[in-house]
């Protein structure tokens, strides 16, 4: 019988030769042949894929497994390593897709209205049953998470493996050092839904808890600096060049410019209108003497602060979370935190409000210095009073 | 001739030579068995059930634990039988990708199972090394494209996930320049071998009509020397366009079914190489991208199948209109080609039903589901 098929034949299988057959051993001999090959090639470390022989191993755990960029292990969830905001907008979409059903999550409320905001409040995992399947972080539409390298979770404590927002959150620096070409292509759209965001959280709503108090101190900080601190040229050079480079070399997020833009254009509308920038602020003439002097208080503590946060990054900025990374991100946000200093006043305009009307904006900003200005001095009254 | 008394005994379902929990009634007279039975069962996990309580998308993973040496080929014949029930066109290039994955299983499923063949002789895991080196460097491919070395969850309704990451056609060349001595080697170390020779020369013979009878399929079949291989009956995703040969043995024995593996692993390889040749010019990306994921097939209900390395492997669905499988059924090779354990193994020594499992390559995690 034979069988035709396309682009192809059958062939059948030729079994042992007679030939050889007729000389017992031979195919043994062979056989040793071949098991001796590999045994004298054992004792060298081959990762060629071209080849056959020597030893494939990888000597963990004193070598690190290489693993490639898509590796997937467990999910983590992201935040911003400079505002400590969370992607994740409690949008349930890794929810409903997890085949298991491990992920469970709350969204954030706004405490005074109530509302449900773009944000999630408690977000869980339950690793012992999650099969690392990647779709969560597949569907995700915000980038908020992610597939983790890390692989080594084994524990003697099962509660441990339901896995809180708290142990989730990664800095987004975290993610990139694993998968930098990943987090490429994902970045610009990421951080453009992150800023639309942000915007709809009140408070410190949609900030990764364990830099809450940071971050409001931080905030409290740079608006105390902002209300007396003199316009933006004095200070922005006063970033120490070391800290310059790594804050340019960084692309700014849009809030960023917008917030630089304002700052420009209220000093451009000072300078029209007379002032000096680098020496008063433009509001300052108007106030009484004792705001006078409070004022010029609150702006050399601005300049002190700025200063610092040039000279001592490390004393100034806390601890990230990934070690490594910390020095150059102190070096940055320190950068930040002297730009912000100057550039503060149009940062505190709630980025609700149309930014390009250009005028009014800076006026808006130029008034909004002032009013800042004026009660910092009348909180520095109130605490000379105690 | 002296007549001894009958004995029923337990192979399994704990054995170290039963790949995975499977347990054998075997009635023995003396060393010769005259009974054997296949007791199917112990590692079922639900599979069905739960795919009919999922989304259709979500199933895909759990397809990669069917039979999770194969996760490629569980993804791809899932994945066709969803495009084949809403309609979803697929890209060349992601056809090239797929067989490209399929092909490279096939090739590790095999350095796979005849190395633990020989495990099953005796020979230790000599054979199995050897057999695992390649298979790692596979793995590796796999890890690099998908993410995930035996559960790779790779493939999507219309294409794969994504493409392949820049390093991987280089290390793929490179592996098949490797795989022509590795095979050579296979073959010298075992074909010829007095020892293989002895256990698996006529032991366990399948005879045609009888593999016809239980639908076997697969490199059991074909050992059998039927020469029907689903890539050529029922050509699917581009396998039209390859060259290749079907491998048939004549015997039906243990040892055409392992000279039929590895003159399979050849022919993958000869795919491979025209994969390789064609898939820059392959139009389409990875994936389309109009087909959605989220799918909601038409009432109705779809077979497709393809050429696993254990054989057929098919998926029967039936859809009621919703998101979710009215009725999820998996044509399980592994699971068809056990069922003649039974006559393959009546008339031989004990010793040799290890052997005549292991020649049919089964993973429980399918047999069972
Ligand atoms: S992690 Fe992503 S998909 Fe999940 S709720 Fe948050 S934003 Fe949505
Ligand atoms: S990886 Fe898969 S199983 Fe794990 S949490 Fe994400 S969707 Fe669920």
């Amino acid at each position: 019988m034979t069988i035709t098929i396309q682009r192809g034949e059958v062939v059948e299988v030729a079994r042992g030769s007679q030939r050889r057959r007729a000389v017992p051993g031979m195919g043994l001999l062979d056989s040793l042949g071949v098991v001796w090959k590999h045994w004298r090639e054992s004792f060298r470390q081959n990762r060629d894929f071209s080849d056959i022989h020597g030893t494939f191993t990888e000597q963990y755990p004193d070598e690190r497994p290489n693993l490639p960029e898509a590796y997937r292990n467990m999910p983590i969830l992201l935040f911003d390593d400079e505002t400590g905001h969370e992607f994740c907008t409690s949008c349930f979409q890794c929810q409903r897709i997890c085949p298991p059903q491990v992920i469970h999550m709350t969204q954030a409320k706004d405490t005074t209205t109530g509302k449900a905001v773009p944000s999630v409040a408690e977000f869980i995992i339950e690793y012992d049953a999650c099969m690392s399947c990647g779709f969560c972080a597949e569907v995700c539409p915000f980038d908020a998470i992610k597939m983790d390298h890390h692989f080594e979770l084994s524990t003697s404590d099962h509660a441990s493996l339901t896995v809180h927002k708290q142990e989730l959150n990664r800095p987004v620096s975290y993610y990139q050092s694993i998968a930098p070409t990943l987090w490429e292509e994902a970045k610009a759209g990421a951080y453009k839904k992150l800023q639309g965001n942000i915007k709809r959280r009140p408070d410190v709503i949609g900030i990764a808890p364990h830099l809450v108090d940071r971050i409001a101190a931080r905030r409290a900080e740079l608006a105390a600096a902002a209300a007396a601190a003199p316009p933006p040229p004095p200070t922005a050079p006063a970033a120490p060049p070391a800290a310059a480079p790594p804050a340019e070399a960084r692309k700014l997020t849009p809030e960023e410019k917008a917030a630089k833009l304002a700052a420009i254009k209220a000093a451009n509308t000072a300078k029209q209108s007379g002032a000096t920038p680098a020496e008063t602020p433009p509001a300052a003439a108007e106030l009484s003497p004792a705001e006078a002097k409070a004022a010029k208080l609150a702006a050399i503590r601005a300049a002190n602060t700025a200063k610092q946060a040039g000279t001592v990054p490390a004393a100034e900025v806390p601890p990230a979370p990934v070690d490594e990374k910390a020095a150059k991100l102190a070096a940055i946000r320190a950068a930040n935190a002297a730009k912000q200093a100057g550039t503060a006043p149009a940062a505190e305009v709630p980025p609700a409000e149309p930014a390009p009307v250009d005028e009014k904006a800076a006026k808006l900003a130029a008034i909004r210095a002032a009013n800042a200005a004026k009660k910092a001095a009348a909180e520095d009254n109130e605490t000379e009073r105690n | 001739m002296l007549k001894t008394e009958e004995l029923q005994i337990n192979i399994g379902p704990q054995h170290p030579s039963t790949h995975g929990v499977f347990r054998m009634i075997v009635t023995v007279d003396g060393e010769t068995i005259t009974d054997l039975k296949p007791v199917f069962g112990y590692l079922h996990r639900n599979h069905e059930q739960i795919a009919e309580q999922n989304t259709y998308l979500q199933n895909m993973p759990y397809t990669d634990r069917l039979d999770y040496f194969n996760s490629m080929a569980n993804n791809q014949a899932y994945a066709m039988a969803i495009e084949k029930m809403v309609g979803i066109e697929v890209p060349e290039r992601a056809e090239y990708l797929r067989v490209m994955m399929v092909e490279l299983t096939r090739i590790l499923n095999h350095a796979g199972a005849l190395g633990f063949l020989i495990n099953d002789m005796g020979m230790w895991q000599t054979q199995l090394a050897f057999g695992m080196r390649e298979r790692e460097k596979i793995l590796d491919l796999f890890e690099s494209a998908s993410g995930a070395r035996l559960m790779c969850n790779y493939f999507r309704f219309g294409g794969v996930v994504r493409d392949l990451p820049p390093d991987f056609i280089p290390r793929l060349k490179e592996l098949l320049q490797a795989m022509p001595a590795f095979v050579d080697e296979l073959e010298r170390l075992l074909r010829e071998n007095e020892i293989l020779m002895q256990r698996a020369e006529g032991i366990g013979i399948l005879p045609r009509d009888l593999a016809l009878a239980y639908s076997v399929s697969g490199p059991v079949l074909r050992g059998s020397g039927i020469p029907y291989d689903v890539r050529k009956a029922e050509p699917y995703s581009v396998y039209d366009r390859f060259d290749f040969d079907v491998p048939v043995g004549t015997v039906g024995d243990v040892y055409d079914r392992f000279l039929v593996r590895i003159e399979e692993m050849r022919q993958s390889r000869r795919i491979l190489e025209q994969v390789l040749e064609q898939l820059p010019d392959a139009q389409g990306g990875h994936i389309n991208p109009k087909a959605r994921q989220n799918v909601r097939p038409p009432v109705g209900d779809v077979y497709a199948r393809i050429e696993s390395p254990k054989g057929e492997l098919g998926f029967y669905l039936v859809s009621d209109g919703s998101g979710k499988p009215y009725r999820y059924k998996v044509r399980a090779p592994s699971f068809i080609n056990l069922t003649p354990l039974g006559d393959m193994c009546r008339g031989y020594k004990v010793a040799d039903v290890v052997v005549i499992l292991g020649s049919i390559d089964i993973v429980m995690g399918e047999v069972d589901r």
